[in-house]
């Protein structure tokens, strides 16, 4: 038993590192312009499709970053022509359009790569498990999927806490009108910001496409997820997408172990935490009451 | 400057009615659509009628939806829910169930008694809705909003998912039979031509009470409450009480319309509830236009109209209704109800233009107008 729950455990913890990737981004996005990206689940997705296409011709690592890259570029097109032209709107609107832009991803999706789900095959050096304190531990999934999530975790704090791009984007957050009349060029920030978003989301889904099936419902099943753990860690908090998608990931995957009603809640233990998160912490976790209201 | 026209309610209504009448025969494949090549492509093979009774049973949805969106300004990506609970405890009621909690079994025999079936229906819509807005109005506003009612419409997802005992899970409840109606013969029901008269007179009803509410002072207050909420408070208006009783509200027609769609197709499952259905009467409500009263109807029509006529093309249909939907956002976010109102002021200005010249200038030296 002791065993079966640190395996989950394990298996919880690689789980919420990609929900961390994936949420830090949309949480940076919505607490500096306010939108709530529901394309970055399709980000997650294009990511994981990308690189499966690219790994076979530029071999695995290009292939994940490539696909990061090319999908980040994406990001910024996308919200230099189309989401630009809402922000004079309330943000509801912003929602709306990429409520429609998923749409017509997930469509894009199904007709490149079929309704059949892939999966992109890791180097030999990567395949097999070590043995670490009586665990046979998966090389890939729990031991370098985790060591990279928390080296590109690392990155992003230095770049949000130590750098003036940083100071911006923090500063934003609080009030992007101020920081604009300050003279600095919010727009071009914004479309930078989110480029740095959709970097993350397909970087996670390029690197979650060895372990998890990939098919096209993978968008809008990941953007609920990642709506909780916003919801659940407090918006436009680093930390708090980092301890909400570790708190969503564990429990989650432990919640398999628990007799009876565990295997029929998978799915709602994510919202069950939610809704406790919101009677005591109306705001998440690390949320700043007034943002957004 | 004069007062705007105080709306005429028989007119608004009568019109609907009138266009309820002339729904099924414009429909694609109606009798008086010219096309042929509709017709011989209908998805419902039983004709038209049935892609009719779809619309009535989702403007009654888009209607509840745009109650909170249009009206009190407030956007909901979650009300499939309120659809998904009308629609389940009809089924239910109907079908009889047997679950076992813990080993103990509850058992419930069918029962065909549409009027149970709609108190429960609405009762139970009211009760989830009454609770989350208990927990959701006073902690959140805005885009958190939107976020939050999402999440909590996969809450009811899942339970129609996983508690396959009740729901049947993945595949759902089929075989559901339709209500008799006191004074007709046991079969009317079975007749889609019948099906539609009563949905059309249903949804009649429904939506002559959301017109109520939408035109009395409670509406008043909440059209308020959109434009300025600080504003609302100060004049003393309890805002969140006000709030809550427009999201229970706008959970009862949902829930009426998920009561049609059952007894409808007869069929029910966990995707009622799905971010896809929430996102359709949003598009719907868009579509059609959330500022007008006939908008989200108007949506549900063209937005089934769509549908059915890119499905037929492609199977990839959801993009081209994504793309229009992005359009419309960008474009027209008023919707077609919108753009009619444009075109209206522009033919109206121009009028003005060639008959009373004096009086559209002093509207330009005062500023006062539009």
């Amino acid at each position: 038993m002791l065993h079966q729950i640190g395996d989950q455990f394990i298996n919880g913890l690689t789980l919420g590192m990609l929900y961390i990737l994936v949420a830090l981004g949309l949480n940076i996005i919505l607490g500096l312009m306010g939108v709530i990206n529901f394309s970055h689940g399709s980000f997650f997705m294009l990511g994981a499709y990308v690189a499966y296409t690219l790994q076979s011709h530029i071999g695995f690592w290009p292939g994940i970053f490539c696909a990061a890259l090319i999908i980040g570029a994406f990001g910024m097109l996308f919200e230099s022509s189309l989401i630009r032209p809402l922000y004079k709107r309330i943000p509801e609107y912003t929602l709306l359009l990429t409520y429609g832009a998923a749409l017509i991803f997930e469509q894009v999706v199904r007709r490149i790569w079929g309704d059949i789900a892939v999966r992109t095959q890791t180097p030999d050096y990567l395949s097999g498990s070590v043995s670490f304190a009586g665990f046979e531990v998966p090389i890939y999934k729990d031991v370098f999927l985790v060591g990279i999530t928390i080296v590109i975790l690392t990155g992003v704090w230095l770049l949000i806490n130590k750098t003036n791009i940083g100071m911006i984007i923090r500063a934003g957050t609080r009030d992007a009108e101020m920081v604009r009349v300050l003279g600095i060029n919010m727009p071009l920030v914004f479309t930078f910001v989110f480029g740095i978003g959709s970097f993350m989301a397909a970087l996670a889904g390029a690197l979650a496409a060895p372990v998890y099936a990939i098919i096209p419902t993978l968008g809008s099943q990941w953007i609920v997820l990642t709506f909780v753990i916003v919801i659940v860690g407090g918006i436009g908090s680093f930390w708090g997408a980092v301890v909400g998608g570790l708190i969503i990931g564990v429990v989650s995957s432990l919640m398999e172990l628990v007799p009876v009603i565990g295997p029929l809640s998978i799915e709602l233990s994510g919202f069950v935490i939610m809704a406790i998160i919101l009677l005591i912490r109306p705001r998440g976790i690390f949320g700043v009451e007034g943002l957004f209201e | 400057m004069k007062p705007p026209p105080a709306p005429k309610w028989w007119l608004d209504l009568g019109l609907m009615a009138a266009a309820f009448v002339v729904l099924p025969f414009v429909m694609p494949g109606g009798s008086l659509d010219l096309n042929p090549l509709y017709f011989q492509r209908l998805p419902f093979h039983a004709g038209f009628i049935d892609l009719g009774t779809t619309v009535l049973a989702f403007s009654l949805f888009a209607v509840g939806f745009n109650l909170l969106f249009g009206h009190s300004g407030e956007l909901s990506f979650g009300h499939a829910m309120f659809f998904a609970i009308g629609s389940y405890a009809t089924a239910l009621y109907t079908k009889g169930f047997t679950v076992y909690i813990g080993t103990s079994p509850l058992h419930h025999d069918p029962v065909s008694n549409l009027w149970i079936a709609l108190i429960l229906s609405l009762g139970l819509a009211a009760l989830w809705a009454w609770i989350l807005a208990r927990l959701i109005v006073p902690r959140s506003s805005g885009i958190y909003y939107a976020m939050i009612t999402l999440a909590f419409a996969q809450v009811i997802f899942f339970v129609a998912f996983r508690w396959s005992d009740l729901t049947g899970g993945e595949d759902g409840i089929q075989a559901i039979s339709r209500p008799q109606l006191p004074g007709l013969p046991p079969d009317w029901m079975q007749s889609g031509t019948n099906m539609y008269v009563f949905a059309a007179v249903a949804a009649l009803i429904a939506i002559a009470v959301n017109y109520w509410i939408v035109h009395s002072p409670f509406g008043s207050v909440l059209h308020a409450i959109r434009e300025n909420k600080q504003r609302a408070r100060f004049l003393g208006y309890d805002v969140n009480r006000y709030r809550v009783n427009a999201f229970v509200l706008s959970a009862l027609f949902p829930a009426v319309g998920g009561w049609l769609w059952v007894y409808f197709i007869q069929a029910i499952n966990p995707d009622a509830a799905s971010v896809d259905y929430s996102g359709r009467v949003v598009m719907m409500s868009l579509l059609g236009g959330i500022h007008a009263f006939i908008g989200p109807l108007l949506g549900a029509f063209v937005y089934w109209d769509l549908q059915n006529s890119v499905s037929q093309v492609t199977q990839y249909w959801p993009a081209a209704i994504g793309l229009v939907f992005v359009v419309f956002v960008l474009a027209a976010p008023d919707g077609i109800a919108g753009v009619f109102e444009v075109l209206r002021r522009y033919g109206i200005k121009m009028t003005m233009r060639r008959t009373v010249e004096p009086a559209d200038e002093t509207d330009a030296t005062t500023g006062v107008g539009s």
